[in-house]
């Protein structure tokens, strides 16, 4: 067993460089698939950050009539607490609306004053677990007609999000999985002309009787060397364009907490490296499969 | 298992194996009592069409030397091909040692062809190989751990008498030479079988009956050999077995004879 892996390794290793260029082409395309690979998940991952900043920020808002009594109020701010879509209601007093208002634009604090009273309304500021559980909680609240004037539509842009986002994912899944039969395809024709050109020592193998495993393992191991150094290329490269990327992204998104150096982490290496030499040894597997097996 | 060992048949060097001697069995009989080669009603035919056998019918005992002759196209070579299972028969049965290869799991294949060597025109050796790598190489595919190929290559090459080129490359060689060195990877793994196929096809006469004895010396230590050839001076020289091909049929099969006909 040790003496097979040995080898395999060997000739694998000797395999690899003997065949330069065709590596290097192989290589070269994997590297190119694993960058969009990466540039994929980064794009996702800044979405999904995206969705959930705004997410986070989405709030139902329930303007109260200044009749309102306090105890239906009170009610409607417990009911909505007892509600699992939401994660926390804030009331808003009248006082509160103005502060806030005055902070947000000290110009408007002098025309405020000219009013013979606050014009502000009283509200219930809702946060929400999910973004599209929208409508249930402002359909309860439009119900309480009572105390409730009226309730700020979101439900449009949020709607519209989710939709750009799911785009987004499925075309970009189905662009990745374009790319990865591509490349799957490179790796066969890579693995089937090093197979060709060893086609003399293939047949010096069968004739002194080699098992399938001898002849079959160093070219698989070849396929998943091309996926290794492939992923290592690539993992370098986006060590090297982290730190741009991430002043590109928070200059471009501004206000959104997108960093590339999270996202290059742990999980992107490992996506890359797995994919690299998965496809690597796939590829030289279906390829000396349909060239060895008569 | 018959055991090719150096020329010293006395040799008790811990590494080689007792020598089985043919003698121990009926002469041209293996143990069980069948034919060590057993073809019945042997045909092919290629996918392309061509029938290149027909209904052949051929018994071999273990121990034997036999010469295969016949024009080009005869067949010869598709009879070695199913001897060592490069193909399968279209029609028939082709036996070895009982067992009917048609029939073999295709994980028992190299088992088989570890029992058999086989040697070609081309001597087909690995050009960047080393003489003694290229021996080693057979051993090497076939999972032999590391400290056994050295001594089992130097025995066969002590066999062939290649120990003074064992590191040079086949291009430094002469052809008798580099037909040696692919006779000691045929013999490396103690084959019952010896395969030749037009051995001496791309060597002068000198150099051709070097190698012929080299042949006769291997089936003297017990093993079968299967020699095709176009070569009539040899043929006729040795009085063995002679199994004359045409058009994919036996014509002629006769101990003792001359590669042509002598009636």
């Amino acid at each position: 067993m040790f003496a097979f892996i040995a080898f395999s390794l060997r000739r694998a290793w000797q395999g690899f460089w003997r065949n330069g260029l065709m590596s290097l082409a192989a290589m070269a395309t994997m590297v190119l698939m694993l960058v969009l690979l990466s540039g994929l998940i980064l794009m996702l991952a800044g979405l999904d950050a995206t969705i959930n900043y705004v997410g986070q920020k989405v709030q139902v808002v329930a303007y109260i009539k200044d009749s309102a009594p306090k105890t239906d109020v009170d009610r409607i701010q417990l009911v909505l607490q007892e509600m699992p879509q939401v994660t926390q209601v804030n009331y808003v007093s009248k006082a509160q609306a103005l502060a806030s208002f005055q902070e947000r634009q000290p110009g408007g604090a002098a025309l405020i004053d000219t009013l013979p009273s606050n014009p502000l309304p009283a509200s219930l500021e809702i946060n929400l677990r999910d973004p599209s559980d929208y409508l249930e909680v402002a359909n309860y609240l439009r119900a309480q007609t009572v105390s409730v004037d009226s309730v700020q539509d979101l439900k449009v842009t949020v709607g519209q999000m989710i939709a750009v986002a799911n785009v987004l994912r499925t075309g970009g899944v189905a662009v990745l999985v374009v790319v990865c039969l591509t490349v799957l395809f490179i790796i066969m024709n890579t693995i089937r002309l090093a197979v060709m050109a060893r086609a003399e020592e293939i047949e010096i193998m069968r004739l002194v009787g080699a098992s399938d495993a001898f002849i079959r393992w160093p070219f698989i191991f070849e396929g998943a060397l091309v996926g290794l150094f492939g992923a290592f290329i690539t993992i370098a490269l986006l060590w090297v364009v982290q730190a741009p990327l991430t002043n590109f992204m928070s200059d471009f998104f501004n206000v959104l907490p997108v960093q590339a150096s999270v996202l290059v982490g742990r999980d992107v290496a490992l996506v890359v490296l797995g994919t690299g030499v998965g496809i690597g040894i796939l590829g030289s597997f279906l390829s000396v499969r349909s060239y060895l097996i008569r | 298992m018959p055991m090719v060992t150096a020329a010293t048949p006395g040799s008790t060097s811990g590494t080689l194996r007792v020598p089985n001697p043919p003698s121990r069995r009926p002469a041209g009989r293996s143990a069980d009592g069948k034919d060590f080669i057993a073809l019945q009603g042997v045909g092919k035919t290629y996918a392309n069409g061509r029938i290149a056998l027909r209904d052949v019918d051929l018994a071999i005992p273990e121990g034997d030397f036999v010469f295969l002759v016949g024009p080009s196209g005869a067949g010869k070579t598709t009879l070695i091909r199913l001897l060592i299972r490069d193909e399968t028969a279209s029609k028939g049965q082709v036996l070895l040692d009982g067992r009917d290869l048609a029939r073999l799991k295709r994980r028992d294949v190299p088992r088989i062809r570890r029992q058999i060597g086989t040697v070609f025109q081309d001597f087909k050796l690995l050009p960047t190989k080393s003489v003694r790598d290229n021996v080693a190489f057979a051993l090497e595919v076939t999972g032999t751990p590391g400290r056994q190929i050295r001594p089992a290559v130097e025995r066969v090459l002590r066999v062939v008498g290649l120990r003074d080129q064992a590191s040079q490359l086949p291009s430094q060689l002469s052809g008798g030479e580099q037909q040696r060195t692919a006779i000691a990877r045929a013999l490396v793994h103690d084959p019952r079988l010896f395969i030749a196929d037009e051995p001496t096809g791309n060597l002068d006469p000198l150099i051709s009956w070097e190698i012929i004895q080299l042949l006769l010396r291997i089936n003297e230590m017990g093993v079968t050999v299967l020699m095709a050839t176009h070569n009539a001076e040899v043929v006729t020289a040795l009085r063995k077995r002679v199994v004359a091909l045409e058009d994919g049929r036996i014509v002629r099969d006769e101990i003792g004879a001359a590669y042509h006909r002598e009636d």
